[in-house]
């Protein structure tokens, strides 16, 4: 944080009171873990976390919506809001899906034009691309047409899901080929989430491209005022988060061997949870990927501790919600206090 | 001489509806395929009677537009009304302007909120969704019998969208089969939702791998979660004998899924057959015959013994 009151000249409220917010999210996920760990032993007569499958499922089925969160994260951070990822995911998936599929399945979408058993590159690169765009949209809308990021992104997140059930109206595109199921096998998702965020994490930490982030996030108007472009850093804020969107489409439809319309749909939200329960503050210049990556593991954590206990999924619902809420009372609270600090 | 080309128009108009019934047909959104199929099963069984002229309409998801559908075959005389609503809950406007027309009137597919009072010349057509988990849970209980485990079975549930009438419906019904006691060797061991999900199948069942349950059968309220489910059920290499699996729906995805062993049971929502039958059913109504309030098409129990008959249905 330092180097960034640097870089942009503003009076960010010093941090060295108190604990990083990462260490509260870290804290809370070694209590889930504990906490479930003490009633299997009572209710299952056996452990819930020391388990090799059940570990890493705990991280598979949160490293897709991990990977969105990577992208919303350094929209939060800028100032901003996304809340288009989830159906960015369900277009992405649609239409990459489309040209990923094998020759095996007679009724495959384009093959009468024999586009079909594809190199993975194309729809990768196509999946990229439509995801590309819906982020630049995002962005010019935000940057240049001073639509508030909350708007933008709303519209953008009706129109994706409009493009991904117009594409076609609403039939599920299945049957990929061998070499794209692989991108979603296995613990294949996490290895995408870890590389990507490692990626983010140094980006934002070491390079211009995270200094002007959280610049314009603490403070745009002394962001500007220091020679940052603002507009241009932000249009590229919301295309990356886009790509980032496209990329967690991808490795789902991948992982599901399927693409459906509804694809995605509140991942947005589960992403945004993640952000700003590991500590990323939705007012903007605080938070990072580090703290997200644990926000996500405690959504994984609890999907599995709920099932584990065999717990009613009414509640899982209820409890999903209490801990949003909760999370932004927690980084409303952390501000309060730390405006009374300075 | 206007007396004259009234009677003229008066008899021409006698004549044609002599000469066949004129049912105008009202679709929601025509691009939806089950929608489709539907409409193409009235305007399939409309051809092989003689005598019944369709006219067919897509609303276009506008509820707007749909009541304007209704009220302009109203006006121009047609002898029955088919509706597949385009909001449920938006029926009652349809059903009295049919009603004060006296014109019948026949909703399909989709249930009108006011399916209980609707007044005498209108009804409702479509598939009983307790039929579809009933079929579907007691094919399996068939199944385990034959597999030797009539002795007693645990089974684990796959559960749709919480908020989902047919999730509730069809759970239910697995709880009801397992009541009666052909099948009540059956126990539920394990129940939760995966929203219909492919991929929240496949983390349900690896999450329930990971805590050891044991189970002789799968039955999920649709084929995504079932599709899911084998997919995680691979992974894990358990073997495929150990388990019975079932889904409803009998999408493509899932046929193929049979078709390569991975899926036991699937059930079919004839679309074909309740467009014939809202058809049958407004013909009935047109001569004044008794009709149930509600007409059933049944659904249809699809495994691999006859899945060559749905392979191009739907």
């Amino acid at each position: 944080m330092k180097h960034v009151s640097a870089v942009a000249g503003t009076a960010a409220p010093s941090r060295r009171k108190g604990w990083p917010p990462e260490l509260n999210a870290l804290i809370g996920l070694i209590v889930l873990i504990v906490l479930f760990e003490i009633l299997g032993w009572i209710l299952k007569d056996q452990s819930f976390f020391f388990n090799k499958l059940r570990l890493s499922i705990m991280i598979t089925q949160v490293a897709v919506v991990g990977i969105l969160a990577i992208g919303v994260t350094q929209v939060i951070i800028s100032g901003g809001i996304d809340l288009s990822g989830g159906s960015v995911i369900g277009a992405t998936s649609m239409i990459a899906m489309s040209f990923a599929q094998s020759s095996v399945f007679p009724r495959a979408i384009f093959i009468e034009q024999g586009w079909v058993d594809l190199p993975i590159i194309i729809p990768i690169l196509i999946g990229l691309a439509v995801a590309f765009t819906a982020g630049l949209i995002n962005g010019l809308l935000v940057a240049y047409v001073k639509i508030p990021p909350f708007i933008a992104t709303l519209g953008m997140m009706v129109t994706a899901r409009g493009v991904a059930l117009w594409y076609t109206q609403g039939q599920p595109i299945s049957f990929p080929t061998d070499s794209f199921k692989a991108m979603g096998a296995g613990l294949m998702p996490v290895w995408i989430f870890l590389g990507i965020a490692i990626i983010f994490t140094l980006i934002l930490k070491f390079t211009l491209y995270g200094k002007h982030t959280y610049a314009i996030g603490s403070n745009e108007a002394a962001a500007r005022m220091s020679g940052i472009n603002v507009e241009r850093h932000l249009l590229l804020v919301y295309t990356i988060a886009g790509l980032l969107a496209g990329l967690a489409g991808l490795v789902l439809t991948a992982r599901s061997q399927t693409a459906q319309a509804l694809f995605g749909v509140t991942n947005e939200l589960d992403a945004i949870a993640m952000a700003v329960i590991g500590g990323v503050s939705l007012s903007g210049g605080r938070g990072s990927i580090l703290g997200t990556a644990i926000g996500m593991l405690i959504f994984g954590v609890i999907f599995s501790g709920f099932i584990f206990l065999s717990v009613d999924a009414y509640y899982q619902n209820m409890v999903k919600g209490a801990i949003i809420v909760g999370a932004v009372a927690l980084d409303q609270w952390r501000q309060k206090r730390q405006a009374m600090a300075v | 001489m206007k007396k004259f080309v009234i009677a003229a128009f008066a008899a021409a108009l006698m004549s044609t509806a002599a000469h066949a019934e004129k049912i105008g047909v009202s679709i929601a959104l025509l691009e939806h395929n089950f929608l489709a199929v539907m409409a193409k099963g009235m305007t399939d069984y409309a051809d092989k009677l003689d005598g019944v002229d369709i006219q067919l309409e897509d609303a276009q998801n506008d509820v707007a537009k749909q009541l304007d559908q209704v009220n302009n075959f109203i006006a121009s005389g047609a002898d029955a009304i088919i509706v597949n609503a385009v909001d449920t809950s938006a029926t009652q406007a349809m059903t009295d302007a049919a009603a004060a027309a006296g014109v019948p009137l026949v909703y399909v597919n989709r249930q009108p909120i006011n399916v209980d009072t609707l007044p005498d010349g209108q009804a409702f057509v479509a598939s009983n969704e307790v039929d579809s988990g009933t079929l579907e849970t007691k094919e399996i209980c068939r199944l385990l019998k034959e597999k030797g485990k009539g002795e007693g079975a645990n089974i684990v549930v796959m559960v749709g969208e919480l908020s989902n009438q047919a999730a509730v419906q069809r759970t239910q019904d697995v709880h009801d089969v397992i009541a009666t006691p052909d099948c009540s060797f059956m126990k539920i061991v394990e129940e939760q939702t995966a929203n219909w999900n492919r991929a929240q199948g496949q983390d349900l069942m690896t999450n329930w791998i990971a805590k050891g349950v044991q189970f002789d059968a799968v039955v999920a309220n649709n084929d995504e979660m079932a599709i899911g489910a084998v997919q995680a059920l691979k992974a894990a290499g358990i073997p495929r004998e150990s388990y019975v699996i079932g889904g409803v729906d009998a999408t493509q995805d899932a046929l193929i899924a049979m078709q390569a062993g991975d899926l036991d049971v699937t059930i079919f929502q004839d679309a074909h057959g309740q467009g014939a039958g809202s058809i049958d059913t407004a013909l009935k109504l047109i001569k004044k015959e008794p009709v149930d309030k509600k007409v059933y098409i049944p659904f249809q129990l699809v495994t691999p013994a006859n899945i060559g008959d749905f392979l191009d249905k739907n």
